[in-house]
């Protein structure tokens, strides 16, 4: 206990310095911008962000690119309640029975009710990173190449197992980002691997210029080719704060939704976004009046904005201590990192504790920042969302070239982002996820590398996997996760070709 | 035999096709190695493998099992209209080695011609085929021409691919967009980008 505590000061005498509270301010109301604008995401943002960061000091680039995650979180619920839009995917739930309260004229209380929420469950996620980091960096630096393979085994096979379709296609997905991850130079026999006598090829391709091509590129002309339409709920927002009654009926589905939202947070693949869903099916579960969800229920705002609040924040537990992404947001912290020239990993604790700290007691300090500047300046925001969708698009595809070009300064990366911008858009419309594959892209080299290692060790034996005992628990978790998602499933296709048939 | 999920057929083609490009590729030209000294072939061999089994199932899936919703691809172009683009760029790359060009040269050619046949032909496939060509250009404009000949290539040609259009809203979003870039990009964070033509500066 005197450990986290000490540890917190540390922290917070790195957070609170002029310059680092700035870095915060900027990333919560970039956060928040992005959050509030249908169309562009936090993968997008921060992987444009991410050559700029160069410049900056590690802890301050981190802090800046923490704030926009969890800041999204809070914007994309002000777009959700007034116009009845996710502004981020992880506020379509609070579409449901946000704008509903909105539309009773109580627009004031989702939006307060939303803020509070996420402001305790960021809260409750700060605390639980600092108390459960450091036990679980402690375990992982006893980690061989063995128990990082399974590991990452089982990160990937939870991503496809929680994304959402089908299994055999994420699956399928994973393995296509870990060949891709391939190209480029292999670090063991210095062999250029599927470089095709293109010079650029040779360092590998920007894990950033994929997610920008497949997450930006492919969203925008999804957007473009939707119709425009947009009507902002144009009641005014009064009486903010919420009454006595929607205090009690909320303060239980906060608990719950901080409480399912940090769970899910930790898991490989999870994050805010399966943190929200969960959360609400939850609440209406468990609620004695199911029949009202749907009709402005207050605890479908707070359950859900506490639970995607609490799930950006823990989801930084497997990036931070094990130094594997658990979803893309996190791969690109991991990139952050590495442009740093810091390796990610169980040891940065030790070796950079203020960075660690710091970026810890950032995220209460934004929470703090982001609930004191929200609410009086939802009005500024909802005027943004006036702004029509013909200005934005160019904009963005402005600083996301410019983000890609000054990577390397290299025509070739820009051309590389818009043929993956085109892979992305095919691969949406063949229903095929895009987040497992860059997962995979990732770790690619990093699997290569510890399964080359642990065979090695091994003397070419395969059941060294299996014969360890942590990393036989990884292997067993992952065909356990397979199995229980895989049987539903194919009893759910037979039977609807056995009614086909009788 | 009848294909029952257009989606999963198509998806499940392109896993086999690339899984066996990548296995084959990696088989013939690196070294395989063993299972205790992995050469530079074994995990992208062992990869792509298993990406064409996955493919393969896929496949299967799409031409037994009955779907749910709607399965139909809905894309604005069609596979030739694929193999068209590649070849397009596959002829003007080797015409330009022929030529000894600069690289530039095809990537550039090729991007408009296939924007104009877009134009022309397949209108529906605007949205995507000019926003990839408006940030390709920018790119390729880029270093010979300067950032604000590049941002205006990007911002007026991604515009076309938008529902309106209209010349003034444009210039108006050209300027704020170049100023700023000016201001913060290049002047602010000191982003080594040429503003204007070489032999103007």
């Amino acid at each position: 206990m005197d450990q986290i505590f000490h540890n917190l000061v540390i922290g917070f005498g790195v957070a609170v310095t002029p310059i680092n509270l700035l870095f915060a301010l900027i990333g919560c109301l970039l956060g928040t911008l992005i959050g509030v604008l249908p169309g562009i995401g936090p993968v997008a943002t921060i992987a444009m962000l991410l050559p700029i960061t160069f410049n900056l000091s590690p802890v301050g680039a981190l802090i800046m690119l923490a704030g926009i995650y969890y800041g999204a979180q809070y914007g994309g619920s002000t777009t959700a309640i007034l116009v009845n839009i996710p502004g981020e995917a992880s506020s379509v739930v609070t579409c449901l029975d946000g704008y509903q309260m909105a539309r009773q004229g109580r627009a004031g209380p989702a939006l307060a009710t939303a803020a509070i929420g996420s402001f305790f469950a960021g809260c409750v996620a700060t605390v639980i990173i600092a108390v459960a980091a450091p036990p679980l960096a402690e375990v992982a630096l006893k980690f061989g190449p063995a128990e990082y393979f399974s590991l990452m085994v089982f990160g990937l096979i939870a991503a496809t197992v929680l994304a959402h379709g089908s299994l055999i296609k994420a699956i399928a997905m994973v393995i296509w980002g870990l060949l891709f991850g391939l190209v480029g130079t292999d670090v063991n026999s210095g062999v250029l691997r599927f470089s095709f006598g293109i010079p650029e090829l040779s360092d590998g391709i920007g894990f950033v210029i994929v997610a920008m091509g497949m997450f930006g590129t492919a969203e925008i002309v999804a957007n473009l080719e939707m119709k425009e339409q947009r009507e902002i709920f144009t009641s005014k927002v009064k009486n903010l704060w919420p009454t006595k009654q929607d205090f009690k009926d909320a303060w239980a589905s906060v608990l719950r939704g901080t409480a399912l939202g940090s769970a899910l947070g930790i898991l490989p693949g999870g994050g805010a976004l399966l943190a929200s869903f969960g959360a609400y099916s939850l609440e209406k579960k468990i609620s004695k009046h199911p029949e009202k969800f749907g009709k402005g229920a207050i605890e479908g705002v707070a359950a859900p904005e506490s639970a995607n609040n609490a799930g950006a924040q823990t989801s930084f537990i497997p990036m931070l201590t094990l130094g594997i992404p658990s979803n893309a947001v996190m791969a690109l912290m991991i990139g952050a990192l590495m442009i740093q020239g810091i390796a990610p990993g169980p040891q940065v604790m030790n070796e950079k504790p203020q960075l660690f700290w710091g970026l810890i007691a950032s995220m209460w300090v934004g929470n703090l920042m982001l609930i004191i500047l929200n609410l009086p300046l939802i009005g500024m925001w909802v005027k943004l969302l006036t702004v029509p969708y013909r200005y934005l698009f160019p904009s963005i595809l402005v600083f996301m070239a410019i983000g890609v070009y000054s990577l390397s300064n290299n025509a070739f990366d820009v051309l590389i982002m818009g043929v993956f911008g085109v892979v992305g858009y095919i691969c949406a419309k063949l229903e095929c996820e895009p987040a497992p594959m860059i997962l995979g892209f990732i770790l690619g080299p990093l699997m290569e590398e510890n399964l080359r290692r642990a065979m090695l060790l091994s003397r070419g034996d395969p059941t060294v996997f299996f014969t360890k005992p942590i990393s036989a628990g990884f292997m067993i978790a992952s065909v356990i996760l397979l199995i229980g998602v895989a049987l539903p499933a194919i009893r759910k296709k037979r039977e609807e070709v056995f009614v086909e048939e009788g | 035999m009848k294909i029952k999920s257009q989606k999963d057929f198509w998806s499940g083609l392109m896993f086999v096709g690339s899984g066996l490009f990548f296995a084959f590729w990696a088989m013939a030209f690196y070294q395989m190695g063993t299972a205790v000294r992995m050469g530079p072939a074994y995990f992208p061999t062992v990869l792509g493998f298993l990406l064409a089994v996955l493919g393969a199932l896929v496949l299967l899936e799409s031409l037994t099992l009955e779907p749910e919703g709607d399965q139909a691809v809905h894309t604005p172009f069609n596979i030739i209209d694929l193999v068209v683009t590649v070849a397009i760029y596959a002829i003007l790359i080797v015409l330009s080695q022929t030529f000894s060009l600069a690289s530039e040269w095809p990537i550039l050619g090729g991007t408009i011609i296939v924007s104009l046949l877009t134009v022309v032909f397949r209108p529906d496939a605007k949205p995507i085929v000019l926003v990839t060509a408006a940030t390709i250009a920018y790119g390729y404009l880029m270093k010979p021409l300067g950032l604000v000949i590049a941002t205006a290539a990007l911002v007026y040609i991604s515009a076309l691919g938008g529902h309106e259009f209209k010349w003034k809203e444009v210039t108006i979003l050209f300027i704020i967009l170049v100023l700023f870039s000016v201001l913060v990009f290049v002047k602010g964070l000191t982003l080594p980008f040429p503003i204007w033509p070489e032999y103007f500066s």
